[in-house]
């Protein structure tokens, strides 16, 4: 069906994608220059003054992460439309626990996820045969290493942190599928699950075609969706960054989420859970942070906290899963994040 | 036409129901739209990412929102 998409495509409807390019160039190089300008000159405020420095940050910032995340996630949703999550669950079905954890884990970083199709999604590997343990490492992988979360962290940090970000993760998601595949948990998944998998199967749907201009329209598609629904989260960030930048002293943040002490990255985890936020928002906070003088295991581990271990996606795995299985899930996921906190705390 | 919308009933599949009654509506034709927001018969159809919409059986969309024109393109098609 050629015109199966007929919707007014914004790709087709004009070329303004190919404007789009330069004018992101042309903003993201006067973008510092403006800030400074307006806190410096326009607001006459003090440079290296306190509210000097938070209103640069506030005036850099917003821009910026704005900027930044349009092109990530661009980027990231045009990537995804090559990855569904039926290919995704075809190369893992009968996978041994190992290789099947490892694929899991990496493939987790790149499928679409939303938290809403946590539940089809656990229960369609599993009556594809995809064992437990492998289901799980794909359940820890996909909110934990966010693929946005990543992208925004290469375009801010550079590769090594996003390198760091991502390898941890992995490591986190195949050892703690791992683990659950060893402790034979399958008993611990709702009665109704258990039917659910052995219910006799009413036929597969297939995937649909997907072309290049549908494609690049669902990215864009994807960027007005995510930069529009995520922006408030954004601010909120870049308000607590500039705060942080402004007000808190190096030293305090040093005592804090320094080095030099057990309980940090422990106090990172504990701040991160409770703070519902998305990839994006916490970008501004890790960016503070880093430049006040946090060490990067504590942040790192905060930021895994605030995106991996979401509350929304734990109350809708409780609907599969009995209390030992998501206490289990929940206590390896949150160890596997203090490890590597302590990890990078102790040889950085 | 049956039209079966998959979802538990997060924003976005509401939203991709009410793309698909906006269809039937400007289609002016005769088609069904059922919702079917119970997990395990969303498993037993092999749905893996929701929202998604099958159409006479076939699924046509999955794990994102169509827009009522292209629910409307394949009622026409």
């Amino acid at each position: 069906m050629s015109d199966g998409h007929a919707r007014p495509s914004i790709f087709r409807r004009g070329g303004w994608l190919l404007l789009a390019l330069p004018l992101w160039v042309f903003l993201y190089a006067v973008i510092q220059g403006v800030s400074e300008w307006l806190a410096f000159h326009l607001l006459g405020l003090t440079p290296k003054s306190h509210l000097g420095d938070a209103v640069a940050f506030l005036a850099y910032d917003t821009p910026k992460v704005l900027l930044l995340l349009t092109l990530v996630v661009f980027i990231v949703t045009f990537i995804q439309t090559f990855v569904s999550p039926n290919k995704v669950r075809e190369a893992l079905s009968k996978r041994r626990p190992g290789l099947g954890n490892a694929l899991a884990s990496v493939f987790g970083i790149v499928t679409p996820f939303c938290s809403c199709s946590a539940v089809p999604l656990f229960i369609g590997f599993l009556r594809a045969g995809v064992p437990l343990g492998v289901t799980f490492s794909f359940l820890v992988a996909a909110p934990m290493i966010n693929e946005v979360a990543l992208g925004m962290l290469f375009a801010m940090f550079g590769w090594k942190i996003a390198a760091i970000y991502a390898g941890t993760g992995v490591a986190i998601a195949f050892t703690s599928g791992l683990i659950l595949g060893q402790l034979r948990m399958e008993r611990h998944l709702e009665s109704w699950v258990q039917d659910a998998l052995n219910a006799p199967s009413l036929g597969e749907l297939e995937d649909e075609k997907v072309t290049l201009p549908v494609r690049i329209d669902l990215a864009v598609q994807g960027v007005m969706e995510i930069v529009g629904k995520v922006w408030p989260y954004i601010l909120a960030g870049i308000a607590v960054g500039a705060f942080i930048h402004g007000y808190v002293p190096a030293i305090f943040m040093a005592s804090l989420l320094g080095n030099n002490h057990w309980y940090s990255v422990p106090v990172a985890v504990l701040i991160g859970v409770p703070l519902y936020s998305n990839a994006a928002g916490v970008m501004p906070i890790v960016e503070a942070l880093l430049s006040k003088g946090a060490a990067l295991g504590s942040t790192l581990a905060f930021m895994m906290a605030v995106i991996g271990l979401s509350l929304p996606e734990t109350i809708i795995l409780r609907k599969v899963m009995r209390q030992p299985l998501i206490a289990t899930f929940i206590g390896v996921v949150a160890l596997g994040i203090l490890l590597v906190g302590y990890l990078f705390n102790a040889i950085l | 036409m049956l039209i079966e919308v998959f979802g538990p009933g997060c924003m976005k599949c509401q939203t991709m129901e009410k793309h698909a009654k906006e269809a039937v509506e400007k289609s002016g034709g005769e088609h069904q739209v059922v919702k079917i927001s119970d997990y395990a018969a969303m498993a037993s159809r092999g749905i893996l990412s929701t929202p998604a919409l099958a159409l006479d059986g076939r699924l046509k969309f999955q794990g994102r929102v169509a827009s009522s024109d292209e629910i409307l393109a394949l009622l026409q098609g």
